[in-house]
């Protein structure tokens, strides 16, 4: 089915001498995070179509059920598109539905089991998302742990600025977005703030082009 | 009778879960994109336009489901997986790029099993 001699032709197709540094600047929504994107876009188009069905067509027969889909479809809809989006606000909304997605299918996963009258009719949480292969459960997950990878780049790279050069350090303390990532962010944004004095880091940061 | 030849989306199935394994091969061995899939990923498209024509037919002869919205819903975003999948693949120049087709071809599949709950005449 898959031509073994299709393999061969792999790699070379594209211009090979494009090295991968090259490539277009990394972001959540590049490399490992590509798969990431498109599974919460097929979550995301599948949750809210199934949920838009139910509600018009049989509200009434489980209420609680569609309405918690409906719940679901806007959580992974906000992972998507934050995901794809990347910036250090978009992150963090990122992390906030990665985390409520997965406090949500432990939660309705358990209470589906428990009281199985309310949930005639499945969600994509019941049953921990049993119905769905359990990628419900496992994507949150893996979307939290991939965030976490781009905040601890992100740190790694603001505690590099101030030896860089204070145009990174600049750049840091104007994001406002970056203030609140977490807490070891701000304290690193404080000291990132005390080792570099020399203020015309912002205006150097100004012309720093955006990640 | 008035069910849908069983053929086309058995061979969806496998034709789905041996492009993922292809697929997924590639990212394996940290290749990107390459024809091989793209040609994967065309064939799969074909396949799935011939049996949304199948089903079709079965509803134009005047077959109804249980729910004829979410048939069609299934309709419309059928065919887009593989070439939303290929767009989506082939931006990203790395492993990564067939760990999408690999989503692809799993999907196609599921969607055969879910297809035969949404509407029994199309069988497996």
């Amino acid at each position: 089915m898959s031509e073994p001699a299709a393999s061969p032709h792999a790699a070379p197709a594209p211009p090979e001498s494009a090295p991968p540094e090259s490539a277009p600047p990394e972001s959540t929504r590049t490399g490992p995070g590509r798969l990431l994107v498109a599974v919460y876009a097929l979550f995301a188009l599948s949750a809210s179509a199934r949920a838009a069905v139910q509600i018009a067509t049989q509200f009434h027969r489980a209420p609680v059920a569609y309405l918690l889909s409906a719940f679901a479809a806007v959580v992974y809809i906000l992972a998507t598109v934050t995901l794809v989006n990347g910036s250090p606000t978009a992150r963090r909304i990122a992390i906030w539905s990665c985390s409520v997605e997965l406090a949500g299918v432990l939660a309705i996963g358990t209470w589906s089991l428990v009281d199985r009258a309310t949930f005639p009719d499945a969600t994509v949480w019941s049953g921990y998302g049993s119905g769905y292969g359990f990628v419900p459960l496992v994507l949150p997950v893996f979307g939290l742990l991939w965030l976490r990878y781009w905040a601890k780049r992100t740190r790694s790279e603001r505690t590099a600025a101030p030896s860089a050069g204070d145009a990174e350090a600049g750049d840091a303390r104007a994001d406002p977005g970056t203030l609140a990532t977490g807490p070891g962010l701000s304290e690193i944004n404080v000291r990132a703030a005390a080792g570099s004095p020399a203020s015309p880091g912002r205006a150097a940061g100004a012309a720093e082009p955006a990640d | 009778m008035t069910s849908v030849n069983g053929a086309v989306p058995t061979t969806i199935i496998v034709a789905g879960l041996a492009l993922a394994g292809y697929a997924l091969l590639m990212t394996a061995l940290n290749r990107r994109m390459g024809l091989g899939l793209l040609v994967g990923l065309g064939v799969l498209e074909v396949l799935l336009l011939v049996l949304i024509g199948l089903v079709v037919a079965r509803l134009v002869d005047g077959g109804r489901p249980p729910s004829t919205v979410t048939l069609i819903g299934y309709l419309i975003a059928m065919p887009l997986v593989p070439i939303v999948a290929g767009f989506w693949g082939a931006v990203e120049r790395s492993r990564w790029g067939p760990a999408v087709i690999a989503v692809a071809g799993l999907v196609a599949a599921v969607l055969m099993v879910r297809l035969h709950e949404i509407w029994a005449v199309i069988h497996v």
